[in-house]
């Protein structure tokens, strides 16, 4: 079940950057599918809620009792608490892009996606650091 | 934006989970509240802040501009403003 639902976590994360990208390369062009993967991006966005919600509330406890007794203990009092409060923002982030791409404004989507990417980039950074200390 | 201001949804929503962290770590109670009522504060604070967007998104759907900013720039820096200021709660918290 943790690993599945870890699997699940990384993929979505992966997929808010990748996609985004792939929306950035296309903005200008305009093709059919944009306002569909725009639509796609932001659906997995609030998707990834259930698995990292799930791996938050039910397994990490475990992996924060041994950050915090470790020799890294701001990796769950700074790193941590600040991913998994960051990653609250990821769907208003990508609907908000997505928004922007189905009424029209395209060209004002881009920082949106721009942040999305970087975010997502963060907090993956973020959750590798957090599992670094729990083995410090 | 018609129907939907994606920007001050997004706006209210950023500011507000800005507040309801800080809230929540500076008063247990709050916190303690919030983990009752959603089951964990951090369920909480997801259906308040989403609710939010929702909510404040239809409500200011004709507004273009609010405390003398555009919707689009007052979305823009509130998003980039709470990211800031949550980084910065929990590296304070954590040094004092």
């Amino acid at each position: 079940m943790r690993d599945l639902l870890l699997f699940a976590h990384i993929i979505a994360g992966l997929a808010l950057i990748a996609f985004p990208i792939i929306i950035l390369l296309y903005l200008k062009k305009k093709p059919k599918w944009l306002k569909a993967f725009s639509f796609a991006t932001a659906a997995i966005s609030w998707l990834l809620l259930l698995p990292s919600g799930k791996l938050y509330i039910t397994f990490y406890p475990a992996t924060k009792t041994l950050v915090k007794a470790g020799s890294w203990p701001w990796a769950h009092s700074i790193v941590m608490e600040t991913k998994e409060h960051w990653g609250l923002l990821l769907p208003i982030i990508a609907t908000v892009a997505a928004g922007l791409v189905f009424t029209g404004k395209t060209k004002e989507s881009k920082k949106w996606w721009i942040l999305l990417i970087i975010l997502s980039a963060l907090i993956g950074v973020m959750g590798r650091v957090v599992k670094i200390g729990a083995l410090k | 934006m018609a129907k939907f201001n994606f920007y001050l949804g997004a706006a209210a929503s950023a500011w507000l989970l800005a507040i309801l962290i800080v809230a929540a770590e500076l008063i247990s109670q709050f916190k303690t509240f919030l983990a009752n009522a959603f089951t964990h504060h951090w369920i909480g604070k997801a259906v308040i802040v989403y609710s939010a967007f929702v909510v404040f998104g239809f409500l200011l759907q004709n507004k273009k501009s609010i405390l003398n900013f555009s919707d689009e720039k007052a979305a823009w820096y509130s998003m980039l403003g709470s990211l800031i200021i949550i980084f910065l709660f929990f590296a304070i918290e954590f040094a004092r």
